[in-house]
């Protein structure tokens, strides 16, 4: 609330806190359990047709999957930076963190849409087969995710450009930094999953 | 839930920016060893393993320090990170059924 | 009563509860037909009694709801309702127009009252749950316009607060939604398509807005939790319940010649169905436990609390039980089904409705609860009704699995007659917990009749 702890004020031994919102951490879950189940899916099919997938997942671009996981690590760490900034008052530096970060993420899903429009211009579609099926479906879901997290994102940047969160009244960027680290740590199962194991 | 109503909480929650930066360098290193895991077009039990251990030690990474839950109450700590450990663990017994 | 015009409220409440006294005569008479297959015939055959129990149900959740609404929209947006005239006039019109359908369905038989009311024009009868005459379905439909201009106009009057814009988006969507019912075509799977876009997304999409919204509302007013926080949890709620919901419709594209990745889409986010419903019952207990006051209207706390579990149990566990593909490929249709559509509709929205009406009557009888008998009563009724609901449907999930094992499962299977006479047990046993839940009903009913010593005095 309204304190005046400076961030150079000698630290009292702290009881746990969680960074963000209760509501945003069950919505994380209920995410991560979609995700989850997604996950299982995928790889149990593949059990059964593994030729199939394993095939059909050598024409998909390591390169792309690898550089869209460095987009979105680098946009996480960005919005850490952001937040650190913002615990220390410096809402202009926070800002520029956040734009660097909204940056990366609209990078992301500039290399899918090309992905994207190499895959249909190769035929593939929900109907071509169960890998494409998994392939497109997955991507997409967390495509989506990461749309809602640059909405998000760009909410935090206005906020924080309007001097809108101090230490110790950080739950608004908290929040919706957590949500976005969510985004990319799903991302971190996805493209090993998708992409590499055969 | 509400407004933090503990105003006793010091910049350390979120971690420095030098280790912050540290660790962004050591992701992306991670993140170099799986493309070239993918490009050598190596497999088996063994490679798997090692891809699910970076994949775990990277998630570990984002959910301990970036969404500070090495701060966090051990509930949701063990969730989110038993979250991770059962998706490889049901990736894990997937590919072995695929081998069998 | 903080507005006037909250009175209109009222009559909406009563005709609710009328009709709900009607839908479970019928439950009974169709439960006995089930057993003894020509009780009441030809006066009233199964396929007649079945269209009036599910029917009633629809047209008097939406008295609730619209009843619901005039209460709650004035004190949401603190100003007086723009037209109590026009909310009253149009629950006469709705009130004879829901009658005289009904009274069709039972006099004349279905085609010929297809044929006096303009099917021939446009044809959108004999659908199941849509089975109302096209002069019908335009009268709901004229009914629902002048109600949501009337609660839309006095909210943009008004102060606009989250639980008034999740209740509004809910009824618009509920709105928009039938419309799909007036397209018929002639194509078995569009026809489908359709169809389940309004039932479907109604039930598991927009009505769980409208519910949660009135929890909402009920829990503000019986906890005196902030208001902030309860719209965060009604986020989290209404964006689980949308995305899960809206995609879930898939779990109805598994087996009528819809693309095969339905199966995995619809399996899976339907599975994912009953979050919404687990933090709708999280969010009830977590505003209860942390209540600012102790509320006199303690029936009100109680429906409400009712209200997170058994929604979750009906709608959520009951509803996964034979959401996936491989599993419904057995299941589908079966009692399993029945047992589902029983106690999601009366956990969900039978007791959602129950919660509001058992908060907002008192008070519009100038008191701001019953007294004490009254209440021990109505909990009586509670859990008479709740006990013989999840009874209902403890039978019915057994004849169910019963039904599949020796209808599908088995190596010899046995056709569906001779599968329904193996069932007659667990029939017997589901009309006697109907019986219960009626007794539990007549409570209610009687509960609003009993008189205290000492009436609690009405605030503001």
């Amino acid at each position: 609330m309204n304190t005046t702890h400076s961030p150079a004020a000698p630290q009292p031994a702290h009881a746990p806190r969680l960074a963000g919102d209760l509501a945003i951490w069950i919505f994380i879950l209920a995410e991560l359990l979609a995700f989850g189940v997604f996950f299982a899916a995928y790889a149990f099919t593949r059990a059964s047709n593994v030729a199939l997938f394993d095939a059909e997942q050598l024409a998909l671009s390591r390169n792309a999957g690898a550089l869209n996981t460095v987009l979105l690590l680098t946009a996480g760490y960005f919005v850490v930076r952001a937040v650190q900034a913002a615990e220390h008052a410096a809402d202009r530096i926070a800002g520029h963190w956040l734009a660097a970060a909204i940056a990366c993420g609209t990078g992301f899903l500039a290399v899918k849409m090309f992905e994207y429009a190499h895959a249909f211009q190769a035929d593939i579609s929900l109907s071509s087969s169960p890998f494409h099926m998994f392939y497109l479906s997955l991507t997409f879901f967390h495509f989506m995710h990461v749309i809602l997290g640059l909405v998000i994102l760009i909410a935090l940047w206005k906020n924080v450009r309007a001097g809108r969160y101090r230490l110790g009244d950080m739950n608004g960027l908290e929040t919706g930094a957590a949500y976005w680290h969510m985004v990319d740590l799903v991302w971190l199962v996805l493209f090993p999953l998708v992409y590499v194991i055969h | 839930m509400q407004k933090q109503t503990t105003p006793d909480h010091g910049p350390q929650t979120h971690g420095t920016p030098r280790r912050a930066t540290f660790q962004w360098i050591a992701l992306i290193l991670a993140t170099l060893a799986t493309w070239l895991v993918g490009q050598t077009g190596a497999t088996g039990t063994a490679i798997v393993g090692l891809l699910a251990v970076i994949s775990i030690w990277k998630g570990s990474v984002i959910i301990l320090d970036f969404m500070a839950l090495r701060h966090g109450p051990l509930l949701w700590r063990a969730l989110i990170l038993g979250w991770m450990a059962l998706v490889w663990a049901v990736i894990g017994i997937a590919y072995w059924k695929a081998l069998a | 009563m903080q507005y006037k015009s909250q009175a209109v409220a009222m009559p909406y409440f009563i005709a609710a509860i009328g009709l709900f006294v009607g839908q479970i005569i019928f439950g009974l008479i169709m439960g006995l037909q089930y057993i003894i297959g020509d009780f009441l015939f030809p006066a009233i055959p199964f396929n007649i009694a079945r269209m009036v129990h599910t029917n009633l149900l629809i047209v008097w959740l939406l008295f609730g709801f619209m009843g619901a609404a005039y209460y709650m929209v004035p004190e949401e947006a603190e100003t007086e309702l723009a037209s109590p005239k026009l909310a009253l006039g149009l629950f006469w019109i709705f009130l004879v127009a829901g009658a005289l359908t009904i009274v069709g369905y039972l006099l004349v038989p279905y085609e010929t009252l297809a044929e006096m009311t303009g099917n021939n024009i446009l044809a959108t009868m004999g659908r199941e749950f849509l089975e109302q005459p096209l002069i019908t379905k335009v009268g709901i439909v004229v009914v629902v316009l002048g109600f949501l201009f009337n609660i839309s106009l006095t909210v943009l009057k008004g102060r606009k607060t989250a639980v008034s814009m999740v209740l509004l988006l809910g009824l618009w969507g509920l709105a928009i939604f039938f419309l799909f019912s007036f397209y018929n075509p002639d194509n078995l799977v569009r026809d489908k398509f359709y169809w389940w876009w309004v039932v479907h997304l109604w039930v598991e999409g927009v009505w769980e807005l409208i519910m949660a919204a009135l929890l909402a509302f009920v829990l503000i007013k019986v906890t005196g939790v902030d208001r902030e926080v309860i719209e965060k949890w009604l986020y989290v709620i209404i964006t689980l319940a949308l995305v899960t919901g809206i995609i879930g419709t898939g779990h109805h594209y598994f087996w009528i010649g819809a693309p095969e990745y339905w199966q995995w889409w619809g399996s899976i986010f339907s599975a994912l169905e009953p979050l919404p419903f687990f933090a709708m019952t999280v969010f009830a207990f977590n505003m209860v436990n942390r209540r600012r006051r102790e509320h006199p209207n303690k029936a009100a706390v109680l429906w409400a609390l009712g209200t997170g579990v058994m929604a979750f149990l009906g709608a959520g566990v009951w509803g996964f039980l034979h959401t996936l593909a491989p599993v419904n490929y057995f299941t589908h249709g079966s009692q399993i089904t029945a047992a589902h559509g029983h106690m999601a509709f009366y956990g969900a929205y039978v007791m959602v409705v129950l919660t509001i009406i058992s908060y907002a009557m008192p008070i519009l009888r100038g008191r701001a609860a019953n007294p004490e008998r009254a209440q021990v009563l109505e909990m009586w009724a509670f859990w008479l009704m709740t006990v013989g609901m999840v009874f209902i449907t403890l039978f019915l999930t057994a004849a169910g699995i019963l039904q599949v094992w020796l209808q599908r499962v088995s190596d010899t299977p046995m056709s569906y007659m001779a599968t329904q006479d193996q069932l007659m047990l667990f029939y017997w046993m589901r009309e006697w917990a109907g019986v219960m839940f009626f007794v539990g009903l007549l409570c209610y009913l009687v509960s609003f009749f009993v008189k205290g010593g000492t009436a609690t005095p009405a605030r503001a």
